[in-house]
């Protein structure tokens, strides 16, 4: 065997050069599933989508100058293999892969509420959220407007509907429940679960973690022992989860 | 690991049982963790893995595309530049080379994942310690980008302004000490020193232009390779901590003009967050902390996080690697403190 520094024999490059192109494809053919299934909102903020367009086209791109220098590559050529990437790399970075194709893609659930869910709003006031309409408020339309309110009981007898995940706490009364929804800046990294109080007389029947739909209309009321604003629900029917799980503060 | 064994056959074949050892250790370290959770919190294991999946890929997704173009960054740097010309512009003296290093971020627009490959190539290309370790953690913020969007988060504030002060200064001082105190032959795995052993790639590539750019993206990605390992690692140790550690306790924790502080630091280190967005992400903070907090958050983030301690292991040896975390943490916090405490906290 030559012992040629940092030469491996030419059979063993050209299996690393073949699984570093499939990975590097596969890598590329992953982000463009996530972009066309629309699966990408699971995992990151629509404003740096862009980004991930970029990634799958230099994948793409990379994958296919490999697949082409493997095949210009001569038997015996004295071609520079830069760092010697060995089975355990190729292993790693086609952890992403196994994960992404092999486990179906969820936005973050209930089950990902680890430490209770936030009763106060994330992020500055935007100006859009001044104008939307009461019943077209988010939940995190409505806590910056319980943020900024003087007191709870501004807000009496105003309409509201709001879409969220149900949550339930040993501490919350038989006839309450929180309506909650991820928030996300950028990715799944910083998401963050707020949620808004609900009373509804059947809330023990609910799914924990089910998405509904609530109508109602607010009123100052204790929650968990806080005096605050308190969404009394006419009704809460179940719903599909939306196409974007996250609120976007 | 692997530098060790790329003369002969040997160590690599001594190396592979321990390579098994450390994927079979992690892969343990995951189950029992994962179990752990699911056993104390009462939810289905696949739902404890599938939330795992959702965080680690979101994670991965929004850095990789950041890797990539600092991988292809190396790839031209190396192709394209030669050795001489980084050396002839180079500043003579240290505190020189360190202030040139922390405001090279200016002109090459990388974050904190694309700036880990870059550093690693301008060290092979003769670049100083100082300079490289005050590039590596100033760049991540120090560039035309990541101002833009701290900008558009926070306006020319306060906070904008801090973090310019305190990644300048940290990154000038780590990179003078650590210049002073370490020699690169015993700071820096052989992949990343120069000398002998450098092939000029600049010089003996392909003579054509789209040979060059050919042999660029080429080792550009070998470059991915060998640094999306430890992109993708950290961004699962990231993920499994975000999985197991309840973000609310560190918040009900984080009060207080010094706790406030290293908890934003704690949390920094945890979330992992690119540099090009992690003003945003600050911005949901605005309310729980401190001025002084979301300043150190800003600062320390882009410097040192989970995923870039081990892609710093590709390039420092252990210790340094120690000393990159250990001196801009108590840097920032101490920043961030005084910050606190003149805000009057």
């Amino acid at each position: 065997m030559s012992a040629v520094h940092k030469h491996k024999p030419p059979d063993g490059d050209k299996t690393v050069d073949w699984a570093k192109s499939f990975i590097l494809l596969g890598l590329g053919v992953y982000l463009a599933h996530l972009i066309l299934t629309g699966n990408l909102s699971n995992y990151i903020n629509q404003r740096f989508a862009w980004l991930v367009y970029v990634g799958a086209g230099i994948f793409v791109l990379l994958a296919l100058v490999n697949v082409f220098s493997g095949l210009a590559r001569s038997p015996d050529g004295h071609d520079h293999q830069h760092y010697e990437i060995g089975w355990d790399i190729l292993l790693i970075v086609s952890l992403p892969l196994l994960l992404g194709f092999l486990i179906p893609s969820r936005s973050l659930g209930i089950e990902a509420v680890n430490g209770g869910v936030s009763l106060s709003p994330v992020g500055v006031q935007s100006a859009a959220a001044f104008q939307r309409s009461p019943l077209d408020r988010n939940i995190l339309d409505w806590l910056r407007e319980f943020d900024r309110a003087v007191t709870p009981a501004e807000f009496n007898d105003q309409e509201a509907e709001v879409i969220g995940f149900v949550y339930r706490e040993p501490s919350h009364e038989a006839d309450g429940f929180m309506l909650a929804r991820f928030t996300m800046s950028c990715c799944v990294a910083d998401a963050f679960p707020i949620g808004m109080p609900v009373n509804w007389n059947d809330s023990g029947d609910l799914t924990a973690g089910a998405w509904v739909r609530v109508t109602g209309a607010l009123q100052a009321a204790s929650f968990a022992g806080e005096f605050m604003p308190v969404l009394f629900a006419d009704a809460v029917e179940l719903v599909d989860e939306p196409a974007q799980a996250y609120l976007y503060p | 690991m692997q530098l060790e064994a790329e003369h002969n056959a040997g160590p690599q074949a001594a190396a592979r049982p321990l390579k098994l050892l450390g994927l079979a250790l992690a892969a343990a370290l995951f189950l029992g963790a994962t179990s752990y959770q699911a056993l104390s919190s009462g939810i289905e294991y696949t739902l404890i893995v599938s939330v795992f999946a959702t965080r680690f890929l979101g994670i991965f997704v929004e850095a990789v595309p950041f890797l990539l173009l600092g991988s292809i960054t190396s790839g031209l740097i190396e192709t394209f530049v030669k050795s001489d010309d980084i050396l002839r512009f180079l500043p003579r003296n240290r505190l020189g080379a360190a202030i040139g290093g922390a405001f090279l971020g200016l002109a090459f627009p990388v974050c904190e994942c694309g700036v880990v490959p870059v550093t690693r190539r301008l060290f092979s290309k003769g670049l100083p310690l100082s300079m490289g370790v005050a590039f590596l953690l100033a760049a991540p913020f120090m560039n035309p980008i990541v101002f833009a969007s701290t900008y558009i988060a926070f306006g020319l504030g306060p906070v904008f302004i801090g973090r310019i002060v305190i990644t300048v200064f940290v990154a000038v001082t780590v990179g003078l000490v650590i210049g002073a105190f370490a020699k690169a032959d015993a700071a820096l795995k052989p992949v990343a020193r120069g000398g002998g052993e450098d092939h000029s790639h600049a010089d003996h590539a392909p003579p054509s232009f789209q040979g060059k750019l050919l042999h660029a993206l080429q080792i550009g990605s070998d470059e991915f390779f060998e640094m999306g390992r430890f992109l993708i690692l950290g961004s699962a140790l990231a993920a499994l901590m975000q999985t197991l550690v309840p973000q609310e306790s560190l918040l009900s924790l984080g009060t207080g003009p010094i706790l406030s502080v290293l908890f934003m630091q704690i949390l920094a280190y945890i979330l992992s967050v690119c540099s090009t967005v992690d003003s945003f992400l600050a911005l949901a903070f605005v309310n729980t902390f401190t001025t002084g907090a979301i300043v150190s958050f800003l600062s320390f983030g882009p410097m040192v996080d989970i995923k870039s301690t081990l892609m710093f292991s590709g390039v420092f040896r252990r210790r340094l690697v120690i000393y990159l975390i250990i001196m801009p943490f108590a840097m920032n916090l101490l920043a961030g403190v005084l910050i606190n405490l003149w805000l009057g906290y």
